[in-house]
């Protein structure tokens, strides 16, 4: 990660000297990871797509505003998060992902359909902020002080969302669990 | 089994957000306490529960920098192309300076100014892609006269296949036409 993020601060000194190379390399590395992110935010493909494109065209406008260059990936993430949340605002007035739709997702090789659609439906009935906690920390790997940058709010607020949800899914998933689904 | 007071503890040594002294400090914990072990070990299990969901194959790339939604602002390309356009500067100054002197002062110019060698260098390359694009445009006329000529060509001859085709049917119709007259005639002739 060390080695990584000082590529990716390498990347970046040279991205705001005009090289355009290395933005291109900066997006192949981060696309797959904004994508996902931002594919279990919506739950659709299209719309994914079409922000991930955004999230990009937006970091490639603003990267000398970006302060600190090791901060690169909770500052994307950031973008990505607005963008998303522009887009429910622009849908619904009340700025909701409910209408997401999880249950397409396919599992990794091995795991058993009823895991499958348990966890699906277990993420389904997060409430958007806590998916979006879940999101950021198991699938994603970020630390506190990334998801209180990415989502504008204190670290003790993201714990709270974070760690109810990984009570309600616990229960949720318990039974699955004993029945040996992992 | 009842919840021990370190269970917001638990899920930071979970995530592995504890610093290294509380880090040692919650596994001396975990050796005595049942509790928090079994919790723990719930926790475990979920989380990797959740991974069983991998991440997705983007279905089509991302439009690079290089593809034209990206490209530079005018602005952002004249900034970058400046030092390129540095040598014409000095030229265009030079002639500048020379058009607001005397004589001495261009002559001097002349002599000194290293913008001089660069005016003519500009025009020398100037005139050679002049000369190449005259060759480029001539070499392309060519080209599409010759492909004129030989469509041209290629029609009259199918023209005169054509009209020697259809000479040949209206002389068969002829001699078959004759044929019948002069099978017709004698018969007239034997009836009178």
């Amino acid at each position: 990660m060390i080695f990584r993020a000082v590529e990716d601060a390498d990347l970046i000194v040279r991205v705001r000297k005009g090289d355009v190379e290395a933005f291109n390399h900066l997006v192949s590395r981060w696309e797959k990871r904004v994508y996902n992110y931002l594919l279990r935010l919506t739950g659709k493909t299209e719309d994914s797509l079409d922000l991930t494109q955004d999230v990009f065209l937006k970091a490639w406008q603003n990267i000398r505003k970006l302060d600190d260059t090791a901060r690169f990936g909770p500052w994307l993430f950031r973008i990505a998060h607005n963008e998303a949340y522009s887009l429910f605002r622009k849908r619904k007035p009340d700025a909701s992902t409910d209408d997401a739709d999880y249950t397409e997702r396919e599992a990794a090789p091995g795991a058993s359909p009823e895991l499958t659609l348990s966890v699906n439906a277990a993420l389904n009935r997060l409430n958007p902020e806590q998916r979006e906690a879940v999101v950021l920390k198991v699938y994603q790997g970020f630390k506190f002080d990334e998801m209180a940058e990415i989502l504008g709010c204190p670290v003790s607020t993201i714990k709270s969302r974070l760690y109810t949800a990984l009570d309600l899914m616990k229960t949720e998933l318990a039974p699955v669990a004993g029945r040996g689904g992992r | 089994m009842t919840m021990c007071e370190k269970n917001e503890t638990l899920r930071d040594y979970l995530f592995d957000e504890l610093p290294a002294g509380e880090r040692r400090e919650m596994e001396l914990h975990l050796n005595g306490c049942a509790a928090c072990s079994v919790e723990l070990e719930q926790l475990r299990v979920t989380t990797s529960m959740l991974k069983t969901l991998p991440d997705q194959e983007i279905p089509q790339r991302i439009g690079f920098v290089s593809d034209k939604i990206f490209a530079p602002s005018l602005f952002a390309r004249f900034v970058a192309a400046l030092p390129k356009y540095a040598a014409l500067a000095v030229s265009a100054a030079a002639l500048l300076v020379a058009f607001n002197h005397p004589a001495p002062q261009v002559k001097m110019v002349v002599q000194t100014s290293a913008g001089v060698d660069v005016s003519k260098q500009l025009n020398e390359a100037v005139s050679a892609a002049v000369r190449q694009a005259k060759a480029e445009d001539a070499v392309v006329l060519k080209t599409a006269l010759d492909e004129a000529d030989l469509k041209h060509q290629r029609e009259h001859r199918m023209l005169a296949v054509t009209l020697e085709q259809s000479m040949e049917v209206l002389q068969k119709r002829i001699g078959v036409m004759t044929q019948l007259a002069s099978l017709e005639t004698p018969q007239n002739g034997a009836g009178q």
